[in-house]
């Protein structure tokens, strides 16, 4: 039961810890993002309007192809139609039954061309109309051929006076009927394109309001996403300048500081002021404490200024956590000890050696303690914990040390912001407690080039907790110790 | 003298029957050209004539032009083929009994007299033949058996179909000198 709630567990925080890297991934790459979004969006709407052109063009091409077939279908029927009639007149005009015979034949091959092109009209015919002319068209058709039948069979037989009073009264006639019918077949097609033609042009009124439609979204968006990249890189700037002109005034007042104090005391003891032996050991140590405090400064801005552009190297090797910790308390107990504070330190047994650079570790969490201590509050106490953290982490089994003190917190809006560079909280600003804002992201570096990482749990006027998350040595072996000389 | 009578007798014997045998000296001696040579006539009418069987002596009056119209009331109209061919050598000689210059003065004498009703249209191909039967619905005309197809109805005769052995109108290959 207690593997599955602490499976469960490690599920959660792993799952915030995604969460929190993807929020971060995001917030720092926004105007990547939102060029990306840009990109995709002109890449779909390019592709709708290629879709919606090549619909429009198909279109068209139907019309076209059916315009083309239509007419010619109409214009063979027409014209077969015409060449049956004059093959059978022509065979009027000779008395050679030969000749009668070839003409017969040519009359009987164009009349079967044009009950063809009647029945593909039928059975192309999809309105009531079309079936309705198309069945009128092949009943007029029969029933002149059946005229035409006699006529031929009259003149063959010799008969062409009956065969021309047979056309004239029979023939002639129904062959206005079809002729009445086939241009009543293609005034219906004509009337059919023209209204395609009008469908056509009005889905063509249609894509072009649609393409104006969005090409204008696209432009609106586009021009959308530019303002809000420029107004963020603007925001982003202007950020970074305040950030960096607190930075130098807070600097320079840390520096100037600490200066004041030197320069004061080594006048007094130039002018002579100062005789006593007492008194100038006193001295030595003010500008001794305030030139360390320099010093300390002074390196923490290039260590971080190092690693900021990669240039930091570090020599990866097992380290054991009691002797880590050991060297942060005897560096920071002059000064916990000046602030008041007690420090009380508990390192589980049997801890798995850590996997870093001696140095780096320590001032990474030399600048947790200083900031327990800075942000303590009036309840001078802090608590340095080094135990075996959980399996759930990507590089197997991790140590921990979590430095907490009980001061003035952290709000909870601003738990991403501390680790950024020249952060420094408004409450803080205000409370007169002084920093560069380098501290935590110098320490955050110095966790990550290590393979781990900090975190950290806060609650205003209660207290801040952070924990330094480091992979256990056995893990990463220590043949690989080598390999792990890692670039900042 | 002996010799030389031998050789002109062998010579005119090879003669003789190159010309009883004209097709063997023209190289077209098989079998299947000696069946068509003596295949059997047609007689062909519109596919709408009621008519189906007819007496050698009834078609006698039709290809004489005695008989002027069918029973179902369609003028008769005699299709004929051009002198000359094969085909009308044999109508002439087994229904008309008549050479080509007696057919002809029969005609003329007919017609000028009142005797004969029709006057036979010549056509030059057994196609056409065909294709006028089928055009004409009174007509009647002839073809080799081969030639027929679907567009035209063949007769019988005497009760005998074009197939039965006794059918009556037979090509006979001396049609074709």
């Amino acid at each position: 039961m207690s593997e599955a709630s602490h499976n469960a567990k490690a599920s959660r925080s792993a799952f915030q810890r995604l969460l929190q890297a993807v929020s971060s991934q995001i917030a720092r790459h926004s105007s990547s993002l939102l060029l990306f979004m840009v990109f995709c969006v002109v890449i779909a709407v390019g592709m709708f309007m290629i879709g919606d052109l090549h619909t429009a063009t198909d279109q068209a091409q139907r019309m076209y192809a059916g315009s083309v077939q239509g007419l010619r279908q109409i214009g063979e029927l027409q014209y077969e139609a015409q060449e049956t009639r004059r093959s059978t007149l022509y065979a009027l005009t000779t008395n050679d039954s030969n000749l009668q015979v070839e003409y017969a034949d040519q009359s009987r091959k164009a009349d079967g061309l044009v009950t063809e092109g009647i029945a593909q009209y039928l059975a192309g015919a999809h309105i009531p109309r079309e079936m309705e002319l198309g069945q009128r068209l092949q009943r007029d058709w029969a029933a002149y051929l059946k005229v035409r039948d006699e006529v031929l069979a009259s003149i063959l037989e010799g008969s062409t006076k009956e065969a021309v009073d047979m056309d004239l009264t029979g023939g002639v006639p129904s062959f206005d009927r079809v002729r009445q019918d086939l241009e009543e077949v293609k005034r219906l097609y004509d009337e059919q394109a023209s209204e395609q033609l009008k469908a056509v042009g009005l889905s063509s009124r249609r894509s072009v309001l649609r393409l104006v439609g969005v090409l204008c979204f696209t432009l609106l968006f586009a021009i959308a996403s530019v303002w809000v990249i420029q107004r963020s890189k603007m925001l982003s700037a202007l950020k970074l300048a305040k950030m960096q002109m607190d930075f130098v005034a807070s600097v320079s007042h840390e520096l100037r500081t600490p200066l004041a104090v030197i320069c004061a005391s080594a006048q007094n003891i130039a002018d002579g002021v100062v005789d006593e032996k007492e008194k100038l050991a006193k001295y030595g140590s003010v500008i001794g404490h305030h030139s360390r405090q320099l010093t300390e400064l002074v390196n923490q801005i290039l260590l971080f200024a190092s690693t900021h552009e990669g240039r930091h190297r570090y020599a990866l090797r097992p380290l054991q956590t009691s002797a880590i910790i050991e060297s942060v308390l005897t560096n920071t107990r002059e000064l916990a000890e000046e602030a008041g504070f007690t420090v009380e330190k508990s390192i589980e047994s049997n801890l798995p050696p850590v996997m870093g650079d001696f140095s780096a570790i320590c001032q990474c969490l030399q600048n947790l303690v200083l900031n327990a201590v800075k942000y303590g509050g009036s309840h001078p106490s802090i608590a340095i914990r080094a135990f075996r953290g959980g399996e759930d982490v990507p590089y197997g089994e991790e140590v921990r040390i979590s430095v907490e003190d009980h001061g003035i917190g952290i709000d909870g809006s601003e738990l991403q912001q501390i680790f950024e560079p020249f952060y420094r909280s408004p409450v803080v600003k205000a409370a007169q407690i002084h920093g560069t804002g380098l501290g935590l992201p110098l320490a955050k570096s110095i966790a990550e080039a290590m393979g781990g990482r900090i975190s950290v749990v806060s609650k205003v006027a209660v207290g801040s907790r952070f924990t330094l998350h480091l992979p256990a040595s056995q893990v990463v072996g220590a043949e690989n110790a080598a390999e792990r000389v890692a670039q900042l | 003298m002996r010799r030389l009578l031998a050789l002109l007798t062998m010579v005119g014997a090879a003669m003789l029957l190159l010309e009883v045998s004209p097709g063997t000296a023209k190289g077209d001696p098989s079998p299947a050209a000696q069946a068509s040579a003596d295949q059997n006539l047609a007689i062909i009418v519109n596919q709408t004539n009621t008519i189906d069987d007819i007496t050698l002596k009834e078609l006698r009056t039709v290809f004489l032009g005695e008989r002027s119209h069918w029973p179902n009331g369609r003028r008769i109209t005699l299709v004929m083929m051009d002198p000359g061919v094969p085909e009308r050598k044999a109508i002439l000689r087994d229904i008309c009994r008549m050479n080509e210059t007696e057919f002809s003065r029969h005609f003329l004498q007919g017609l000028f007299t009142g005797e004969v009703f029709v006057s036979p249209k010549t056509l030059s191909s057994p196609t056409g033949v065909r294709k006028f039967v089928f055009n004409v619905p009174g007509a009647i005309g002839y073809v080799r058996a081969s030639d027929v197809d679907g567009t035209v109805k063949v007769i019988r005769i005497n009760g005998h179909g074009v197939d039965d052995p006794e059918y009556p109108l037979r090509f006979e290959a001396r049609d074709s000198k």
